[in-house]
């Protein structure tokens, strides 16, 4: 097992809309990056900046036009069907406005997706108790998904995304449009598991805060260029800064 | 991979449960056409044999729309709930939810021809043929129910949610060139060429002779079976270059937002 969990070297992303006229968009150029095993590793940058984008090239859910991507030793360009299934069983993603089949209760959600795991109806049981306990989810076991609050929505996410352990978590803007003290409980369970399980987890974030308190490392990008990469501390350095969110302020101009 | 067959199954089944919809695809629509051909039948005044014909087309129609929306609710309610780029993060194939999805519509379409054959026999004195008719010609209506939700899921991972109506479109577009309520000799002779390439289409003349009526084809098992296995390997082929398509296109992502 190497350094690190995750390896980007040079990847751009392009999307084409249209087929007679196609429009290229370019959302990613040249990006290079590394997250270590066990670390928390964030994504930095303002609304469109192409954090997602790169979130799930990472994730192995989008290919690159250029560049390559390893996640846990193995390259996601040339990957074969039976070698992404066995990635897929070692990672899993948690997004910001989560949505899961409507009909569901809590627990179906949790059921279905630890089958989808390879998880049987009885042997999982177990860990989908583990994490309704975590995320305090109890008292909406029976409701249906399109029923719960956002906070709810969004905890039921975090469960999900713990259903197969992971080794390498992936979070997109997890406590976006949440209540302060549901963003606080979740960036604690965020934090908790980290330490707990040892799990690397990269995260996206526009939130000074968030990435404050959780990331070991941050990179910041822009115009689907990473402009600066470090831990909190050689950011402000690099910039001449005294915390994150003028350096964001500085790297966003 | 059997857990993940029976974790789109029982996703289904919730859905089926829980959907006032679902009620009316497996009752209303189907009965609701089965009374009005049965009507038209009595006012043309046709004999035991031909309504047994037309009823036959009725009950085809019903049951192949239920189960090939299954199949196409494996992908769709996925679409609908955005949830898709969850599904496709966890191990899943297309193996898997093409045959949770067919199971529950498998039991659905069950139902649906119990019933329809069960109220026709009550108001139009319709008689099933052998079992080893009703049989064949059952499992070739689920056979080509599969290939049409094949078919509408595959254009939804290339397409979007914009052709989500080939889910109710296509069968319907089928049922009229195989001959639903007549024999494919009435269509016109370039249609018919498009007709000889519908396994539907054998499967409908093989159970109509059990009735007695003389097929237009020969051979009509074999065809039907065997046109069954070419499309459905084809078209599992082509949605494992759609998936991979998808990942560069960002397809699946942009179905879940």
């Amino acid at each position: 097992m190497g350094k690190y969990a995750i390896k980007a070297e040079n990847v751009s992303k392009t999307f084409k809309q249209g087929v007679f006229k196609p429009k290229y968009t370019e959302a990613l150029t040249g990006i290079t990056l590394s997250v270590k095993y066990g670390e928390i590793f964030g994504l930095l940058g303002p609304n469109g900046a192409g954090k997602t984008t790169l979130l799930n090239i990472l994730s192995s859910q989008l290919l690159p036009n250029k560049g390559n991507v390893s996640i846990l030793g193995l390259d996601t360009n040339t990957m074969h069907m039976p070698d992404l299934k066995k990635l897929k069983m070692r990672i899993n993603m948690c997004s910001g406005n989560p949505n899961f089949p409507w009909s569901l209760t809590v627990y179906e959600v949790l059921k279905f997706y630890s089958m989808l795991y390879g998880c049987g109806p009885f042997a999982c049981s177990n860990i989908i108790e583990e994490n309704i306990e975590l995320f305090e989810l109890e008292k909406y076991r029976n409701i249906r998904y399109d029923r719960l609050s956002m906070g709810t929505k969004q905890r039921l996410a975090l469960a999900k995304s713990l259903l197969n352990e992971p080794e390498i978590l992936f979070l997109d803007e997890p406590t976006i449009g949440l209540d302060p003290d549901i963003a606080r409980k979740i960036r604690l369970r965020i934090a908790e598991i980290n330490k707990k399980k040892k799990i690397t987890i990269v995260l996206t974030t526009h939130y000074m805060k968030e990435a404050e308190q959780l990331c070991g490392r941050i990179a910041f990008i822009r115009d689907g260029r990473i402009k600066a990469i470090g831990t909190k501390k050689q950011l402000e350095k690099l910039t001449n800064k005294k915390n994150l969110e003028e350096v964001f302020l500085n790297l966003a101009s | 991979m059997l857990l993940r067959i029976f974790a789109f199954a029982y996703r289904n089944w919730i859905f089926a449960k829980r959907n006032f919809f679902a009620f009316f695809e497996l009752l209303f629509w189907p009965v609701v056409g089965l009374i009005s051909v049965g009507l038209m039948g009595g006012f043309l005044k046709l004999t035991p044999e031909l309504l047994n014909f037309v009823l036959t087309g009725a009950i085809t129609a019903g049951t192949l729309q239920v189960i090939q929306l299954d199949v196409a609710y494996g992908l769709l309610y996925d679409v609908w709930s955005k949830s898709l780029k969850h599904t496709f993060l966890s191990p899943v194939s297309h193996l898997d939810f093409l045959a949770g999805s067919w199971v529950i519509g498998i039991i659905r379409g069950a139902i649906v021809f119990a019933l329809m054959t069960g109220f026709s026999g009550y108001a139009f004195e319709f008689s099933l043929p052998s079992a080893g008719y009703t049989a064949a010609f059952f499992t070739g209506i689920s056979l080509s129910a599969l290939i049409i939700g094949m078919l509408v899921n595959l254009l939804v991972m290339l397409y979007g949610q914009r052709v989500e109506i080939t889910a109710w479109a296509f069968a319907s577009l089928i049922m009229l060139i195989c001959g639903i309520y007549y024999p494919v000799s009435q269509l016109p002779v370039a249609v018919q060429f498009f007709s000889k390439l519908i396994p539907l289409t054998y499967f409908m003349e093989y159970f109509r002779l059990g009735y007695g009526f003389t097929p237009v084809y020969t051979n009509l098992l074999l065809k039907g079976f065997g046109l069954c296995a070419l499309y459905i390997i084809l078209l599992y082929t082509l949605l494992n270059v759609a998936y991979k398509r998808s990942r560069k296109t960002g397809m699946i992502l942009r179905l879940s937002e």
